[in-house]
């Protein structure tokens, strides 16, 4: 058991000054921001709660909503177990995994404004290396929303996929191999083995892919809006596609009051995740 | 049967890689001396003999190294903390930074640029560096974090009797110790940080850009479609070479502590 020392707080201090600076500092003037109309920094007005209230109230955030948590749902869904299985199947290569994880991890150092660059360019219909077989086959993104959706799906695992299977791998290496000998002596079948020992071991690795997943995919932006900027009629119009708008329209307090609500919406499901998280384990 | 699933996820992860590959080493947009699609390094040539991309490499290599320092160095003894000590308000510490982590960059890219337009540190890599320590300090201390937890507790008590405490303790016991860890850490606070778009993005509006915004910068009316994809290509270099470096740590990873 650690020892407790409230001295510890002298090493902590750093890090909480640093983060003071770049994070509450700003919130707090965000959240400051949304109650005000903002026409230059000089000219500021108090408005109160009405663009938070304007915001809620409006069908198009509503439809955003809707539209961003469904692209969550989607990404999580498709690659925490992709990357789960990616990761079993380096396991059962030894040594050799360590090839596998390095190939997964090259979309992780490609930068974020490329990514979508790198996918136009491979379906483009004359020249890309998929293009001709895509169109032949009517494969058509600008037009047609749900293949709008398809693309940025699969551009977003592309992307992200080396996280959840080196983040997966590290909890699955990390079983003591005393545990899979015990399983396999019981004969255990791969499923049990994998839903009783391996899946409670690597549920704190898991929880913070859920968690970083959630976050950059409920507030993706380079991506799509690279890609088709919202379009086909709205169908890939995400939440931050609407920010963005916003501060390029320099209408900077309704953007800080959306700003804020979307702070809150993360926070509330980062909580409630922590705290079933918490409650599991007593 | 396994193999074939390896194939499939290698021609996954690798066909975008070759198309950006394969077009960096194709003349994509004619001049006078080389015809559209012929084959060579002319792209490269191009990128490094412009001061403004060179500039930006170096800009990128700066704010990077700088913000990777930043992480470790101040990671460090919060990490220590944590993984020793029992302390008021541990947990909601640890709760914040984790709130941190996940608070998405557009939120606050507004106010971040007025504050630090006021401290001098818009168009510059120092900037960049700090603010990007939003989102990789709590990386950083949970990766040191569970490294120096695995690290048994006597360890440390036998360097105290060794009479070396504070800032010797740290250089010469510790950090030898957790080596890998820092590695690690010092890995994933590259691979957020060196592809990050927002903040890169507000924080330089005229000058001291890094690379992502000079690759940005180059789309233009004709825009050189090789040129960009050689500059793409040559920012991918340091990454790669993170990625080879901490391969054999790499399965380390970080767990979710709150």
């Amino acid at each position: 058991m650690r020892p407790q020392d409230n001295r510890a707080w002298f090493l902590v201090l750093p890090a909480l000054a640093l983060l003071g600076l770049v994070g509450a500092l700003p919130l707090l003037a965000v959240i400051n921001y949304g109650f005000h109309d903002i026409f230059t920094l000089q000219d500021v007005f108090w408005v109160g709660p009405q663009w938070f209230a304007d915001i809620l109230q409006s069908d198009r955030f509503l439809a955003s909503l809707g539209r961003s948590l469904l692209f969550s749902t989607l990404a999580l869904g498709i690659q925490v177990p992709l990357g789960i299985g990616v990761a079993l199947l380096l396991l059962t290569y030894g040594k050799r995994a360590v090839w596998g994880l390095m190939l997964v991890a090259l979309p992780l150092v490609v930068p974020w404004n490329m990514i979508p660059m790198f996918w136009l360019g491979l379906i483009q219909p004359e020249t890309g290396l998929l293009g001709p077989s895509l169109a032949a086959i009517g494969f058509d993104w600008k037009f047609t929303g749900w293949h709008t959706w398809a693309l940025i799906l699969v551009v977003d695992t592309w992307h992200w996929l080396g996280l959840v299977v080196v983040l997966a791998y590290a909890g699955l290496s990390a079983i003591p191999p005393a545990y899979m000998q015990a399983a396999a002596i019981d004969g255990a079948s791969p499923w049990a083995t994998f839903r009783f020992i391996q899946l409670p071991r690597i549920a704190g690795a898991l929880a913070i892919v859920f968690l970083l997943r959630f976050v950059d995919s409920f507030m993706i932006y380079t991506e799509a809006f690279a890609i088709n900027a919202g379009g086909p009629n709205d169908a890939t119009r995400f939440l931050t596609l609407e920010l963005g708008e916003e501060i390029k329209g320099f209408s900077y307090g309704q953007a800080a009051a959306r700003a804020t609500l979307y702070f809150l919406i993360v926070l509330a499901v980062v909580w409630a995740f922590v705290a079933t998280t918490r409650e599991r384990e007593g | 049967m396994r193999h074939l699933g390896i194939a499939a996820l290698a021609v996954f992860i690798l066909l975008p890689l070759v198309q950006a590959i394969l077009l960096s080493f194709t003349a994509t947009l004619p001049t006078d001396a080389v015809a559209a699609g012929s084959i060579g390094l002319m792209n490269y040539g191009n990128v490094l003999a412009e001061p403004e991309l060179r500039a930006a490499m170096l800009n990128s290599l700066i704010y990077v190294v700088l913000n990777v320092a930043l992480c470790i160095s101040i990671g460090l003894p919060a990490a220590y903390a944590l993984a020793r000590y029992r302390f008021t308000g541990d947990r909601h510490f640890l709760l914040m930074i984790l709130a941190f982590r996940v608070t998405p960059p557009v939120v606050l890219s507004l106010p971040i640029f007025i504050l630090f337009s006021q401290f001098g540190l818009v168009n510059s890599p120092v900037g960049i560096a700090l603010v990007h320590c939003l989102f990789n300090l709590p990386v950083a201390i949970w990766i040191l974090e569970s490294f120096i937890r695995a690290v048994p507790r006597e360890f440390d008590e036998t360097a105290y009797l060794d009479g070396h405490t504070g800032p010797s303790f740290f250089f010469r016991h510790l950090i030898p110790q957790i080596a890998p860890g820092i590695g690690v850490a010092a890995f994933f606070c590259f691979i957020f940080s060196w592809v990050e778009v927002v903040f890169a993005r507000i924080l330089t509006v005229t000058g001291g850009k890094p690379i992502t915004m000079a690759i940005q910068a180059m789309f233009s009316f004709q825009t050189d479609i090789g040129m960009v994809m050689a500059m793409t290509c040559l920012s991918l270099v340091p990454g790669v070479a993170m990625i080879w470096f901490v391969r054999n740590h790499l399965a380390r990873g970080f767990t979710l502590r709150a």
